[in-house]
């Protein structure tokens, strides 16, 4: 399990990944193992398939995939703290079915149109970011308020949103979109484009001026990497992605509200699932929502101890590896190499 | 005007004192405790529920803001060791990170245990007349409480050696233990006041509305708003933006609705975060 590792993850803090030696893995790995996640997610409806609610929390967990690994490409490559997951989310849902429901736009075009909209708020989240330089913690903050202050308009303009009650998604309806085990695959096709995407721009040029800035901001800058360039270029990449996956779920679900979008129920996750697989590896995010769905799922019939179960899980896993699963495995397979021979 | 004005002013003085519990210790400890609200849901459970066995409303005050007290402390001592030993950003988001975890257990053990408590506490007495507007008693006691809590802390940090002792160390942590402040002594203390504090706060909101035990979420973000609009570590800075964010809000909420309301004071304080990021108040950063 070495091949997670495209970045190559020598940050300054821990929790980013510092300490771990300097490595690159060829492009062959890294798609050998995506191929397998493929193949391994696409088995999940051999034992679900029969249940409409089981099929449903797995496109859920792929959902939650998506989010990490464009939170991952935010935070985990250029320390960009989006505490705004949920409300890119939700403006790619509210507008594509607004734009396709109200307006008439085929939902595809409306889509499209949404994640655009994802990709100039997160783009501009970056610019003001980069202008302002604004540490991790005020980026978060900044977000927050952006999130919340979402939530609150699409409280408030009942109207056009539905308010607290939700809204109906028409849009897609007639379409296999709404059929129990197709979705599914869809969102696992996204799973692996995303992850195709990571490793992509990973090995481009703008990978490179992403691991440079990670590691030295300063140093970066000093040898001509526009650091306030590839933060947008960052932040814009992955709020288009969250927003199309926001877009597509609104499509396939057919029924959007608040509550779906807010900080509580997708930035919380995103960030413990992110940081439980371990910022800035390849599958980490994928490990970690899959894990997380699983056991929220098994939690789901101790309502009223999931919340206390949650909070136990998530203090004990950052206790336990801070530096995320993946790289804890790794550094475990590491000792068991070094024995022997130094 | 006038009353909207005194409205915004009570609730702002609330404001800024629970921005003062949030704002020492991320000043002090670099931890973001986002577990404080909450805590403070904790104390008001606490107050209600001594009071319900008989206690008269002065003690089972006491008890909840010594509930809060106690859970801030037991952080500070258990889980939050291991952030200590982090430096800067890693320390902020591995504590930020920590307490989401603890304030989903505070949630989780007050949804199973208490789902339908809140607390409420009835001031009597006729409202009283000031600067011609009729203010409940209730309010006005909240707001007295505030004020006094608010200037004793603030003889504390400038006149006593131990008030001394923690502001040198939310200056300079090595140059403290250098002169011989002991930073793991400041940081209980600390502590227990941010707990103690968070519970004064539940307890004079309550005299004018009640509190349920779904309200830490939303008294962590007010916390974290008063605490980086006013600049994060400045006793001041608070107390002025939580008057600045208290009278936003009634003003806001009076002309205009509440939904915008929340929208206009989260835009203000994004917009001095990018007009002044370290805050009215704030140290450079």
């Amino acid at each position: 399990m070495t091949a997670e590792d495209v970045t190559t993850a020598s940050g300054t803090s821990a929790l980013l990944g510092g300490g771990t030696a300097d490595r690159r893995v060829s492009s062959r790995s890294a798609f050998a193992a995506i191929a397998i996640t493929g193949i391994v997610l696409a088995l999940v409806p051999i034992w679900t398939g029969d249940s409409r609610t089981l099929m449903g929390v797995a496109v859920g967990g792929l959902l939650f995939a998506c989010y990490a690994i464009a939170f991952n490409v935010i935070f985990g490559s250029t320390g960009q703290l989006f505490l705004c997951v949920g409300a890119l989310a939700g403006l790619g849902a509210y507008s594509s079915t607004i734009m396709s429901d109200r307006l008439g736009v085929p939902f595809p075009l409306a889509m499209l149109l949404a994640t655009g909209f994802a990709v100039i708020v997160g783009g501009a989240f970056s610019w003001i970011a980069a202008r302002r330089s604004l540490d991790t913690i005020f980026t978060g903050i900044v977000t927050l308020t952006f999130s919340l202050a979402f939530a609150n308009l699409v409280l408030g303009q009942g109207g056009f949103t539905g308010g607290e009650t939700g809204l109906v998604v028409e849009a897609g309806s007639d379409t296999f979109l709404r059929t129990q085990i197709p979705p599914y695959y869809l969102f696992l096709a996204l799973v692996l484009v995303y992850l195709v995407g990571y490793v992509v721009i990973h090995r481009s040029h703008i990978g490179w001026a992403f691991r440079a800035l990670r590691d030295d901001e300063v140093a970066a800058e000093l040898t001509g990497v526009d650091v306030a360039r590839y933060r947008i270029y960052a932040g814009a990449i992955g709020s288009g992605m969250i927003g199309f996956a926001g877009a597509l779920w609104a499509h396939v679900e057919g029924f959007i509200s608040p509550d779906t979008f807010s900080f509580g129920r997708v930035d919380v996750p995103v960030l413990v699932m992110l940081v439980f697989g371990g910022i800035g590896t390849l599958l980490g995010p994928v490990i970690g929502a899959g894990v997380f769905t699983y056991i929220g799922e098994v939690l789901a019939s101790y309502s009223q101890l999931r919340l206390i179960a949650e909070g136990t899980l998530l203090i004990v896993l950052f206790l336990v590896f801070p530096q995320g699963l993946v790289r804890a495995v790794r550094s475990g397979v590491d000792r068991l190499r070094r024995r022997g021979p130094p | 005007m006038t009353a909207v004005l005194l409205d915004g002013i009570v609730l702002g003085l609330q404001f800024g004192l629970l921005g003062v519990g949030l704002t020492v210790v991320y000043g002090l400890a670099g931890v973001l405790n986002l577990a404080y609200g909450p805590i403070a849901v904790a104390a008001a459970v606490a107050v209600s529920l001594s009071m319900q066995s008989g206690l008269s409303a002065g003690p089972a005050v006491l008890l909840g803001i010594l509930t809060a007290a106690v859970i801030s402390l037991l952080l500070n001592f258990t889980i939050l060791q291991p952030v200590y030993r982090q430096e800067g950003e890693t320390r902020v988001l591995l504590s930020l990170l920590l307490t989401i975890g603890v304030a989903f257990i505070i949630d989780g053990i007050l949804v199973w245990r208490y789902p339908i408590e809140g607390l409420s506490l009835n001031i009597g007495g006729d409202p009283v007349s000031i600067l011609g507007v009729p203010m409940r008693t209730g309010s006005l006691l909240a707001s007295a409480i505030v004020i006094l809590t608010g200037g004793a802390l603030i003889a504390f940090f400038r006149a006593t050696t131990t008030g001394k002792a923690v502001r040198s160390v939310i200056q300079d942590e090595v140059g403290a233990r250098l002169c011989g402040v002991n930073p793991a002594r400041v940081r209980a203390l600390i502590f227990a006041l941010s707990g103690a504090l968070a519970g004064l706060v539940v307890v004079t909101e309550a005299m004018a509305s009640p509190v349920t035990i779904s309200a830490g979420f939303r008294l962590t973000i007010l916390a974290l708003l008063v605490t980086v609009v006013g600049g994060l570590g400045s006793i001041r800075g608070a107390f002025l933006a939580g008057l600045i964010l208290g009278i936003v809000n009634s003003v806001s909420s009076f002309y205009i609705g509440a939904y915008i309301t929340t929208i206009i004071l989260l835009g203000a304080a994004a917009l001095t975060i990018l007009v002044r990021p370290s805050g009215l108040f704030g140290k450079h950063a």
